[in-house]
């Protein structure tokens, strides 16, 4: 079998992802021998247009992000995103819950260097929405985090190599936390999005005390209803209950939407 | 009964950490809380601990476990070593007692070698509750005190340890370092300092242990399940924390190399939507009150039932780590207590009682399946195809009809199929839908390939004991294939049966199944056969009906009182057929069913396949409608 062609391509993002990859130890590095990769910006120069797998960091802002996405989309047999930014629109989709004008008000005029002459040139904030790539072209999967976890953006390639499903959990990071004998942050006194929230990251976060911030995005049958009841039972208002689920959700966008509206 | 200074315990444990032999864990503070984890020095040890956030069941059971190695080039599987041998210092009572069921439950039939061979190796040393934690409740569950299940049990007297030597390993390994005997005051002080715990951990529970089978049996309708359940985070971390709750999943891993791996498992648990989903899309347990209730009825009926022990020692975990405050079984049984005025009947419980490790033995590794070749690959439909194989051994295989094999891929995973040829040939059939990872993977074989295949698993058809009787079979879809097992059998001993009918069903005439056979079943006169399609284009070649099976139930001649049905299918199917057979005067005892149902282990370990209380892959999957009607979650 010849090896597959992967390039990597990103978006509106922080490039941690790629930097993740680059950073593998030195056993994962070896997944890399099971493949060409043809091009990759954050550890290469050059650049071929000839891939079968495509990777995809960063959510779609600008119309020419459209195009772009579109014709890699043609070129390649299986595209795959990696980290949240690509999975869910990323924290930069917060923005979604306000107007460009709101935005540009809130980066520029509230803050004292801001000025009107940066306002106006600036064209990338008359951008209607941020979006993740599935709501613009297939996806064939979605590796989640914010960043990804290296081990499990190895484990995928391997599993994509021998024709397996895909080894991405679909429980709760609850799960995970649970294994590692964790002491549950509820009892510390904070809150978690542990609960909703796919698994996959080790626990990440909670393993080192940390409250789960979600970047994961939902299992695909979270019981929001409870976790609603158990983040008011610990104190949260109705408010910080929606920042929690929009951090990293944006499947609760129009519920912001509606109850900023109806402030 | 010794008694061992403080200093001298010290000492002692401090001896144990230096021999290499054994790796030492004890309970140490983490944070807050507490963790049993590897000591570096006796300081560490911290007895004076309420609970610890898991069991101990992680050194028995442990979280992540390699099962066996393979290499895919040599077609080898074997198993993996065992770890190093362990001391764990300072378990409690309760857990000691959950450790002895899941001995019991690992070591029943089948035993798990794996397991044995690890428990085998530890030695635990059990301590005195000192301080009792808030929602512990052992001391209604009577796990507050045990008098066997550790090699050494030691009791804090304040200035000194008094010691109790459970087994012959445990005296050899206190060895020298034993101080002197115990007067008998001291081992009175002793026996009630352990004694005064159950007073302390009772908490108000008002349902005895003994009454939880019944109550739970009155309440399989209560709406507090639903009430319950809809706070329900489905986290799971009710059953992971549990040291009574021990199903697993399966994965297989391969390394870097894309030649050798490991087949894993690791803890999962019955809250979890996919533990109970198969490939027809069907979730057995879909609604979360239905997962919610079957943790409890695991609990307090199924495990009863099947092994005569309560399976809750009362330590209150899951009362801690559930959030929404839910899984705390003291506050679910006294709210179902307090929605019933019934007088409760208590069930007789029998003492968990010691395994004898040192006899216990299995019949050779559980969990590693035999080589084998694949000698014809014969593509029946777009989705199905039949797979003959031989055993590399050159044995045949030995197996009743209806019985089934894990069929293994390396690298890729473990699925359970069905044997679909006769027995008594040198090679078997398996007859394949390709609906996901495994499946996949058989499909891409041809002859010559290498698998792997534990079993035969599970009850089959009774093939002596219908002996002359009247068969009805009746099959939709993929049940045609455990079918024709059975189907082949009796004509290939036709004489031995009395009137045989058989009718088949299926989705459209492209996924009719053994065409070649089914012209025979019609040539010969000795059977009567008809067969239906669901839906069928009109052009079609089909000489066969339309419509769903049970419509063609009625056109074919039996004497319902007189003949025994064989139903195989899908969830859907075997509703309908059962229904009507059973008001076409059918006697339920004269119905037999095989059903299907995630599985894993096939063995009766990893409790996916669970229907209520039964291990479908030990119990079934062939059984008597009449047996399994009473369980709710049978054919609902
Ligand atoms: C006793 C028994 C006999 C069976 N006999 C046959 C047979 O003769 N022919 C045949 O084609 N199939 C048979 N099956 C079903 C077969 O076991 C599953 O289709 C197979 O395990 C799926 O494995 P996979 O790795 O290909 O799928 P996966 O990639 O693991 O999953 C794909 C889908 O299959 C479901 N699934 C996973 N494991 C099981 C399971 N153990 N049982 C049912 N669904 C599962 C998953 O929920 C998922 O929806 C039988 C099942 C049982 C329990
Ligand atoms: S997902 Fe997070 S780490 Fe990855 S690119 Fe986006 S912001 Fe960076
Ligand atoms: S810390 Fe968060 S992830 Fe861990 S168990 Fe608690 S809620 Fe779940
Ligand atoms: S614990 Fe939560 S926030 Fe942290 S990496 Fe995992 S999913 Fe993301
Ligand atoms: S059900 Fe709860 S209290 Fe009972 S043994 Fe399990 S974790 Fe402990
Ligand atoms: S711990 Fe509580 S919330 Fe989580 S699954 Fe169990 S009962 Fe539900
Ligand atoms: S218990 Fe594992 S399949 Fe039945």
């Amino acid at each position: 079998m010849s090896k597959p062609r992967v390039a990597f391509f990103d978006f509106a993002s922080c490039e941690g992802c790629q930097l993740a990859i680059v950073n593998l130890e030195e056993a994962i590095i070896d997944v890399v021998g099971l493949i060409d990769i043809v091009s990759f910006r954050e550890a290469m120069k050059e650049h071929s247009e000839d891939y079968d797998i495509a990777i995809i960091e960063g959510s779609i802002t600008r119309p020419m992000d459209v195009e772009r996405i579109k014709k890699i989309r043609a070129q390649a047999k299986i595209l795959i995103t990696i980290g949240a930014c690509a999975h869910l629109g990323g924290v930069q989709r917060l923005a979604n819950q306000w107007t460009p004008e709101e935005n540009k008000a809130e980066v520029y005029h509230r803050h004292p260097g801001g000025t009107e002459h940066t306002t106006d040139a600036n064209k990338f904030f008359n951008q209607p929405r941020q979006r993740a790539v599935d709501e613009v072209v297939k996806v064939d999967a979605a590796i989640p985090g914010c960043p990804i976890n290296g081990t499990e953006f190895a484990k995928v390639l391997l599993a994509l190599l021998q024709g397996k499903s895909l080894p991405i959990p679909d429980y709760p990071v609850c799960v995970e936390c649970k294994k590692n004998e964790n002491i549950c942050v509820f009892e510390l006194g904070k809150v978690c999005m542990g609960p909703v929230t796919r698994a996959g990251c080790d626990s990440a976060c909670t393993n080192r005390g940390h409250e789960c911030e979600g970047c994961r995005g939902l299992v695909s049958d979270p019981h929001m209803k409870a976790q609603t009841d158990v983040l008011e039972k610990y104190g949260l208002t109705a408010d910080d209950i929606l920042r929690r689920k929009t951090t990293f959700t944006y499947r609760y966008e129009e519920e912001a939407q509606a109850q900023k509206g109806g402030e | 009964m010794k008694i061992l200074s403080k200093s001298g315990f010290a000492a002692f444990v401090n001896a144990l950490i230096q021999d290499t032999s054994r790796d030492v864990e004890g309970v140490k503070a983490k944070g807050p809380k507490f963790v049993f984890g590897p000591l570096d020095s006796a300081s560490e040890l911290r007895l004076d601990y309420d609970v610890t956030i898991l069991p101990p069941k992680k050194y028995v059971l442990p979280q992540y476990e390699n099962m066996m190695k393979f290499d895919i080039a040599q077609g080898k599987m074997v198993m993996t070593e065992q770890p190093k041998g362990k001391i764990i210092i300072g378990v409690h009572p309760y857990d000691i007692a959950a450790i002895m069921q899941m001995d019991k439950f690992y070591l029943d039939t089948h035993v798990d070698d794996g397991y044995l061979a690890r428990r085998k190796n530890i030695l635990i040393i059990g301590s005195n509750i000192q301080n009792v934690s808030e929602k512990g409740f052992y001391g209604a569950m009577g796990t507050s005190t045990v008098d066997s299940g550790y090699d050494l049990f030691i009791t804090d007297l304040g200035d000194s340890y008094a010691i109790d030597i459970g087994t012959e390993a445990g005296g050899q390994l206190l060895g020298a370092a034993c101080q002197r005997d115990a007067t008998p005051e001291e081992a009175q002080k002793a026996k009630s300092i352990n004694d005064g715990v159950a007073e302390r951990s009772r908490r108000d529970l008002r349902v005895k242990p003994s009454s939880w089978h019944d109550i739970l049996k009155k309440s399989f309708d209560s709406p507090v399940w639903k009430e319950q359940a809809d706070k329900c985070l489905v986290c799971n971390s009710c059953t992971l924390v549990c040291p009574t709750c021990f199903c697993y999943d399966v994965t297989d891993e391969i390394s870097l190399d894309m030649n050798t791996g490991l087949r894993k498992r690791t803890w999962d648990g019955c809250m979890l939507r996919d533990f109970t989903s198969i490939g027809s899309g069907e979730v057995f347990r879909e609604n979360v009150e239905d997962r919610y209730r079957h943790r409890f009825n695991r609990k307090g009926m199924y495990l009863p039932d099947g092994f005569g022990f309560v399976a809750c020692v009362g330590c209150g975990r899951c009362a801690t780590q559930c959030v929404p405050d839910i899984a705390d079984p003291v506050n679910l049984f006294n709210k179902l207590a307090a929605g019933t005025t019934a007088l409760l009947a208590e069930k007789q419980l029998a003492p968990v009682g010691v395994s004898d490790l040192g006899a216990a033995s299995g019949k050779g590794p559980l969990f590693v399946p035999m080589p084998a070749t694949m000698k014809r690959v014969d593509k029946l439909t777009e989705d199905e195809t039949l797979f003959e194989i031989g055993l590399d051994n050159g044995q045949p295989m030995n197996y009743q009809p209806g019985q089934f094999v894990e069929v293994s891929v390396m690298g890729i995973g473990e699925a359970p199929i069905s044997i679909s040829s006769a027995p008594g040939r040198d090679t078997f059939q398996l007859v394949v839908r390709n609906v996901g990872d495994v499946t996949n993977a058989l499909h891409a074989m041809k002859a010559g390939d290498k698998v792997g295949i534990r079993g035969p698993f599970g009850t089959g058809f009774d093939t002596e004991g219908l002996k002359g009787k009247n068969l009805l079979f009746i099959g939709g879809g993929l049940g045609i294939v455990p079918m024709r097992s059975f189907i082949n059998y009796v004509l290939d001993h036709r004489d031995d049966y009395g009137q045989v009918t058989i009718l088949y069903g299926c989705k459209d005439p492209d996924a009719l199944l053994f065409k070649d056979e089914i012209e025979e079943w019609d040539r010969r006169d000795d059977i009567q056969h008809m067969r239906t399609v669901d839906t069928c284009v009109e052009e079609e070649n089909w000489d066969g009906e339309v419509g769903v099976i049970t419509t063609i139930m009625p056109l074919v001649t039996f004497d319902p009182a007189n003949t025994i049905g064989v139903v195989v299918g899908p969830p859907i199917m075997y509703r309908f057929v059962n229904k009507s057979l059973l008001s076409m005067g059918m006697p339920e005892e004269n119905i037999i069913v095989s059903l299907e149902r995630r599985m894993k282990c096939g063995v009766g370990k990893c409790g996916h396949c669970q229907i209520n209380g039964i291990y479908v892959c030990k119990e079934g999957p062939v059984f008597n409608y009449k047996d399994v009607k009473q369980h709710p979650e049978a054919f609902e």
